[in-house]
Parts: C-alpha cells; sequence; structure tokens
C-alpha cells in the first residue's frame, strides 16, 4: 500500500478507522471480491486487509490483557508473529473453533475461511509489508495506530454486574508440570432469591487460566471438600451435588461470553448456594497468582419456562490400551417438539472425532456438531444464534470415536492403558449435552419424565464402573440402589443396599433401605427380618414400623400388621397416612 | 578435526562485549546453546528445564547458555525476562545478528544446540512434550537434549543428531 494510502487512513478517528476495518472485513468474508484481486495480484498490506481481520477474529483474546500469550493489535505485534500467524491459521490451529465451520450458526463463531487464510499466507509471503508505527516518531504521520477490537471491551463485557464474587485468597500456580485442575468454592450473598439472567468469569490471570467448568451447590458439600484441603480450593472431583442450575449451562472459555438470557428464561438463584468452579490452568514457566471472580447479573422477575437438558452418551466406555478406535453411540427420539438452544460436547483425552446428529421424521440428517480434532482443554458451550427448531419424533443421536493408541499424542497414558468410564481425567467419559426448551409447561413435564428414565439406565452403569473402583464407598452404594429402585430393578438396589449395611455396622437406616429394597423385590421374609433389625436398634423409627406393618399385611399377617401400625400411629399421632393404615388393617381383620 | 583456527561466530553479552560463541571455555567440553526470546509461550513453559539441565550438566564440562536472537529484545528486557523466570543465573547472549542462529540453522525458539570443538552434534527440540503448535502431550516420552548432552560428553556419537523443534519462528524475530 502506498504511502499516500497509509496517511488517509491515519487522518481518521479510531471510531471510523474500525468502521471501515469492518467494511473491509465483510468485503473480503464472501470470496469472489477476493479471488479477483488475488488474480490480479495486488499487494497485500497490514492496515488494508489483515487489521480487519485481526480486529474480527483474534483481538477478542489477542489484546494487551487478553487470555493469548501475546498481543496483535498493532502493525509491529502483527509483524513480529507473521509466520507464526500464517501457520497457526494454516492449521486452524487458530483461532480456536473445534466444530466443522458450517455447524451453527452459533454465537462467537471466528473461524476463517479458506480466502482468508490464502491472504495471510500471501502476506506473510510478501514480507508482511505494512507501516510501522516506530516510523511516527520520526515525525509525519504514517501508519495505523492500534485496531481497536471488534465487539470486546475492557471490563466487563456484559456491563456493571449486580453483585461480584471473588475468590478471597489467590491460588498459587506453580511454573511447571501438567496442566492443573483446581476446584474453587464461591459463596454467593444473596439474601434472597434472586433471578440471574447470566454471569461473566473474569480469570483474573487471563494468561494461564484455559478454561472454566462453573457449576452451583444448593448442598454444604462442596464448601467442605475446600476446607479439607489446605490452601484456596481443592483438588478432586467436583461434589455430586454440584450441577447446572434449572437446566442451564455454566462455563467459561477465553474470548467468549454467554449473552443474557431474557428475563422469562433465568434461573433461580437461592440463598445459601454456592458458586462451584472447575478452573483449568496451564503452568507458564514461572509461578503465577490467580484470583478469578464473577459477575451476575440479575432480572427483576421470576422465570416462566425452564429449559431441559437432554444428555446423549454412555457410561460403559471401556477401551482397551492400544486401541485405536472405540466407538460409543446414543440416540432419543423426541417425544415433544423442541427448540435447541445449545449443545456442549464432553468427553476427556482420548476423544478423536465427536459427531451429533438429528435426524428428522421426513428422514432429513441434520449434522448438529462434529468435532474432528478433539481437545479436552477446549471444553465450549456452542450455542446457537437462533434455536434449531426440531418436532416431535426427530431422533437425536451421537457417535463418539477414540483412540487409545500409543500414536495418539494427547493419550494421558504413555505406555496407554485400559480406560473405563470415570470423572478423574484418567479415565474416559462421553456426553453431549443437549439444552432445549419445549412449547409448554406440559410437554417440558412429558419429556423430562421420559428422559429421566433413560439417563438413570445409563447412569447405574456409571455408578457400577465406580463401585469397582471403590467398593467399600457406602454413599455409591447408597445411590447406586437408589437408581436401580427407580428403574425398577430391585435385586441389584438389595446386593448394594447388603453391602452399605455390611459397612456401616449397625445402622437402623441402613437396615430400613434393605429391607425396603427386599420389599420390592418380593423377598418378604427377609424384608420382614431387616424392619425388625431397624426396629431393635430404634425402637421409635417409625417409617420402618409403617413399612413392616404393609409387609405383614401382604404376608397376611394382619395382627401383626396392626400391632405395627398402632405403633405409627403412639409416635405419630398426627399423621393421618397412619391413621389410615391402621383403619385399612383393622377393615382387614374385621370386615363389615 | 580442524588443524587451523575455526572461524569465530561473534555474538554479544548482555553488557554488549563481543563474544566468540564456539569459543570453550577451560574445563568445558560441550556449550548448549538455547535459543529462546522475551514473549514465546512455549520457550518460557521450558524455563523449569532449561535450568534443571543447567544443574545436572554444568558439573560434568558442559557450559548451557541462553541465545536471544531478536534484535527489538534489549538488554533490559532480557534481564527482566531471566529475572521473572528464575533464568538470572544462566549465562545469556544477544544473536541481533543470527550469526549463531545461521551457523547452528536454528529456526524456533525454544531450539537447543550442543557444540563440541566448533561442531554441531545436535541441533533440535528439548525434549518431545509438543508435537505441534497447540498439541502436546501430557508428559514428554523422549528427552532429547539431555540424551544428546549425555552423549556428547561421553564420547559417544548423539543418537538423533537432528531434531524438529516446535514453538515460534526466530524469523518472525527478525522482521
Amino acid at each position: 500500500m502506498s504511502h499516500a494510502m497509509a496517511w488517509v487512513m491515519s487522518g481518521r478517528t479510531k471510531g471510523t478507522l474500525a468502521g471501515a476495518a469492518l467494511l473491509l472485513g465483510g468485503a473480503y468474508l464472501g470470496g469472489s471480491g477476493l479471488a479477483r484481486a488475488s488474480q490480479a495480484g495486488p499487494q497485500i498490506t497490514y492496515e488494508e486487509h489483515i487489521a480487519p481481520l485481526l480486529s474480527d477474529r483474534c483481538a477478542m483474546c489477542h489484546h494487551p490483557d487478553g487470555s493469548a500469550p501475546f498481543s496483535l493489535m498493532t502493525y509491529d505485534d502483527a509483524k513480529r508473529h507473521a509466520r507464526q500467524i500464517a501457520t497457526v491459521t494454516r492449521s486452524r490451529f487458530m483461532p480456536p473453533w473445534k466444530v466443522d465451520p458450517g455447524d451453527g450458526p452459533f454465537i462467537g463463531q471466528h473461524p476463517l475461511s479458506d480466502a482468508e487464510i490464502d491472504l495471510v499466507e500471501r502476506w506473510v509471503e510478501q514480507g508482511a509489508p505494512g507501516t510501522s508505527v516506530e516510523a511516527t516518531s520520526r515525525g509525519g504521520e504514517t501508519g495505523a495506530g492500534p485496531i481497536p477490537p471488534r465487539g470486546w471491551t475492557t471490563g466487563w463485557q456484559l456491563g456493571t454486574p449486580d453483585l461480584v464474587v471473588s475468590l478471597t485468597e489467590p491460588y498459587r500456580l506453580a511454573g511447571e508440570g501438567s496442566d492443573v485442575f483446581r476446584i474453587f468454592v464461591l459463596p454467593i450473598p444473596v439474601d434472597r432469591e434472586r433471578y440471574v439472567r447470566g454471569l461473566e468469569f473474569r480469570p483474573g490471570n487471563p494468561k494461564v487460566v484455559h478454561h472454566a467448568n462453573i457449576r452451583v451447590d444448593r448442598t454444604p458439600a462442596s464448601r467442605a471438600l475446600d476446607e479439607a484441603d489446605p490452601g484456596p480450593g481443592y483438588t478432586g472431583l467436583i461434589a455430586r451435588s454440584a450441577g447446572y442450575p434449572d437446566g442451564h449451562f455454566l462455563g467459561w472459555t477465553p474470548g467468549q461470553v454467554a449473552p443474557l438470557v431474557p428475563e422469562d428464561l433465568s434461573w433461580r438463584l437461592a440463598p445459601g448456594t454456592d458458586l462451584v468452579v472447575e478452573i483449568h490452568m496451564q503452568p507458564s514457566g514461572k509461578q503465577e497468582v490467580v484470583q478469578p471472580s464473577v459477575g451476575f447479573y440479575f432480572g427483576d422477575r421470576p422465570p416462566t419456562r425452564t429449559p431441559a437438558m437432554l444428555r446423549l452418551g454412555r457410561q460403559t466406555i471401556d477401551i482397551p490400551a492400544g486401541e485405536r478406535h472405540y466407538t460409543i453411540t446414543d440416540s432419543y427420539v423426541l417425544p415433544v417438539d423442541v427448540q435447541v438452544l445449545a449443545l456442549q460436547p464432553h468427553a476427556h483425552y482420548r476423544l478423536r472425532e465427536a459427531l451429533g446428529e438429528a435426524k428428522l421424521p421426513d428422514g432429513t440428517l441434520k449434522q448438529l456438531l462434529r468435532i474432528k480434532d478433539w481437545d479436552f482443554r477446549w471444553q465450549h458451550v456452542y450455542r446457537y444464534v437462533a434455536p434449531l427448531e426440531l418436532p416431535r419424533g426427530t431422533t437425536l443421536s451421537m457417535r463418539y470415536t477414540y483412540d487409545n493408541s500409543p500414536d495418539n499424542p494427547r493419550n494421558p497414558e504413555h505406555p496407554p492403558k485400559r480406560a473405563r468410564w470415570g470423572q478423574r481425567s484418567a479415565d474416559e467419559m462421553g456426553d453431549l449435552w443437549i439444552q432445549t426448551l419445549t412449547r409448554s409447561q406440559a410437554d417440558l413435564v412429558a419429556l423430562e419424565t421420559q428422559f429421566r428414565r433413560k439417563v438413570v439406565a445409563e447412569d447405574v452403569h456409571g455408578y457400577e464402573m465406580e463401585i469397582a473402583r471403590h467398593p467399600d464407598d457406602v454413599g455409591l452404594r447408597d445411590t447406586a440402589a437408589m437408581l436401580y429402585l427407580e428403574l425398577g430393578r430391585a435385586e441389584p438396589a438389595v446386593e448394594h443396599f447388603r453391602r452399605s449395611l455390611a459397612l456401616k455396622g449397625k445402622s437402623a437406616p441402613a437396615h430400613y433401605n434393605l429391607g425396603t429394597a427386599l420389599t420390592l423385590a418380593r423377598q418378604l421374609d427377609e424384608a420382614v427380618y431387616e424392619y425388625q433389625r431397624a426396629i431393635a436398634i430404634d425402637p421409635n423409627y417409625a417409617n420402618a414400623h409403617n413399612n413392616l406393618g404393609n409387609v405383614f399385611l401382604a404376608q397376611g399377617r394382619v395382627d401383626e400388621a396392626i400391632r405395627e401400625f398402632r405403633e405409627v400411629v403412639r409416635l405419630q399421632p398426627d399423621s393421618p397416612s397412619a391413621k389410615a393404615n391402621l383403619a385399612a388393617a383393622l377393615q382387614r381383620k374385621a370386615p363389615l | 578435526m580442524a588443524i587451523f583456527p575455526l572461524l569465530a561466530v561473534l555474538v554479544q553479552t548482555l553488557n554488549g562485549a563481543s563474544l566468540d560463541a564456539l569459543a570453550a571455555p577451560a574445563g568445558t567440553r560441550a556449550i548448549v546453546y538455547v535459543f529462546t526470546s522475551t514473549d514465546c509461550p512455549v520457550s518460557n513453559r521450558y524455563a523449569p528445564e532449561i535450568r534443571r539441565i543447567d544443574q545436572a550438566f554444568s558439573t560434568r564440562g558442559a557450559l548451557l547458555r541462553l541465545v536471544y536472537p531478536s534484535p527489538h529484545e534489549s538488554q533490559a528486557a532480557i534481564r527482566e525476562h531471566m529475572s521473572q523466570f528464575a533464568l538470572s543465573d544462566l549465562q545469556a547472549v544477544r544473536d541481533p545478528d543470527l550469526a549463531l542462529v545461521k551457523f547452528v540453522g536454528a529456526t524456533i525458539t525454544p531450539e537447543a544446540a550442543v557444540i563440541v570443538a566448533g561442531k554441531v552434534v545436535y541441533r533440535g527440540r528439548i525434549d518431545d512434550r509438543y508435537v505441534d503448535l497447540g498439541l502436546e502431550r501430557p508428559a514428554p516420552t523422549t528427552h532429547d537434549l539431555s540424551e544428546a548432552l549425555e552423549a556428547a560428553l561421553a564420547g559417544r556419537p548423539v543418537p538423533h543428531p537432528v531434531t524438529q523443534a516446535v514453538g515460534c519462528y526466530i524469523a518472525d524475530l527478525t522482521r
């Protein structure tokens, strides 16, 4: 570009320069105009061709206080990374966007077109021409100043938050080692129920924080784990009680922020809730201090709609060491119309390709997303720009393919080891989360009720995997047993409650649980024994008396049933059901 | 082995004095050069490993020097960088004319070279942790620089004299 043209460009204000940059950027997205220009072979310059791309696609991270290791906001910056820019854009390592370019459209999508990648490469081959701002110090205005990042401001992207919570004690990240996953628990100080339209995570040290998984915990479980571990946060697993709120995704990846949802789609935040943030950090070579904060944005009105979070996936994953192509699939037929709002694939290190599809009732196949080069370190929520309508009868499906061979450089084990489902990063997972909205509350209930059964059927496999690793964890056993009961599978529930009881020793509730499972398994004599053991330990255990009474009735032992129900009425004189059970038993004895 | 004096490869100390990069001080059997820069995230992540290699081999006849090829990085900036990354105990040189870069054939930061008696016996990566930019192993499986140094100090041939380094481009530093 000639000096004259450079002079004209720099005479504009920042605002219009940005406007001009956008115009230029827009012109090159189409491709055909660009092809004509490239055939004519004009010189490509930073100001005219490269700065607009950097502003639009790179600036959200490559600004001075951004997540990227260096800024690319001036010509000198770009020149001194020119060959690197050409290489990383050609390999599509940058900008980081893992799904196929045709998927979506999703919010925050920034992949470069092939034509744009060619443009960058030609610029570098031509010697990365442009005009340095340093030259301006010799008098005369030449060269453009730093480009303003399009769509990115300093400070909070979503505006001033209504509430900010921060890590009180900074975390010190060691200078070296593998990636660190540390879980921080932040109490959210609200004095009444609030309606959250969104939240913004600020890493505090954007250069080393790679992404964050965010959850809420309404119980003290996460806080207890944090307190048990010295130093800020704890290392381990996210507690089972910490989850996404009411059908909403939370999380953070660099350069992106989820837009605020409309007020009717906010989620309820109760007092006493903790924010649980699992932060993934990459050591930088020197010790770093990390002190993130989270801004909350509230709406004034309670939500009237709740999304349904559907999960496709398998917990039966069991990949032999050395296996190159291990595939899991799952599918689900929608019983109601939905709008898909967002998708989140999840797996650990060995996944290579993730595919999610929707097959409509008329046979049309729509690819929801495909990631050909899965990278565990890029965990993103893909939010649709406009919701995707899927009618009742659509089949949602997923297919994930893993590589547990030594040729997979991301394999965490060297040599490879058998990899089974589990939540530690050495284990594997494979889920596709699909956030949907139904047309009505009735549809929501129908969808969630039906889908719950599918999820629980898969969850028990995961629990069996974990119990195999931790056979003496009574929490796992009890939860697994409850899930089996929900599925109507009483025999496995009996086995787990038996083991749990053996581990707990003298425990009235453990006998009670086992008694209940035995009842459902139609092993009534054994159930009687367990309820009686519970009562022997705790004679005032009203529920045990009640259930024992019911078992006696089922066995035709009416007098014994009456004795138990009388005891329940004695213990709970105000309980209508206690009186009703007693009345029913007396009826059996002496029918009118 | 050459019987005439080798041509000097001139670099600069951080004080601006000229230094022959191939001239080994007395008692030094191998000189290790690690090409680096002040703002390459890959070479920064290697700072602790570079320190470890220096500590492990400096008592065995090896001298490790950092090389900053960028003409845009001042002495002050380099000293600051070394202080931040706990590398101040190491020697460092500047190579703004790319004399050593060209002699070795280095193209990347971080990239290492082992020089014995004025000859490059190893050039390439420090270890194989990085497969490509954005593609790293959880941990390295080969420690190429250390293995090369072991061989060089023992007088054995280096098993893999050239490996591909991954990181930032030296060509970019000098634009």
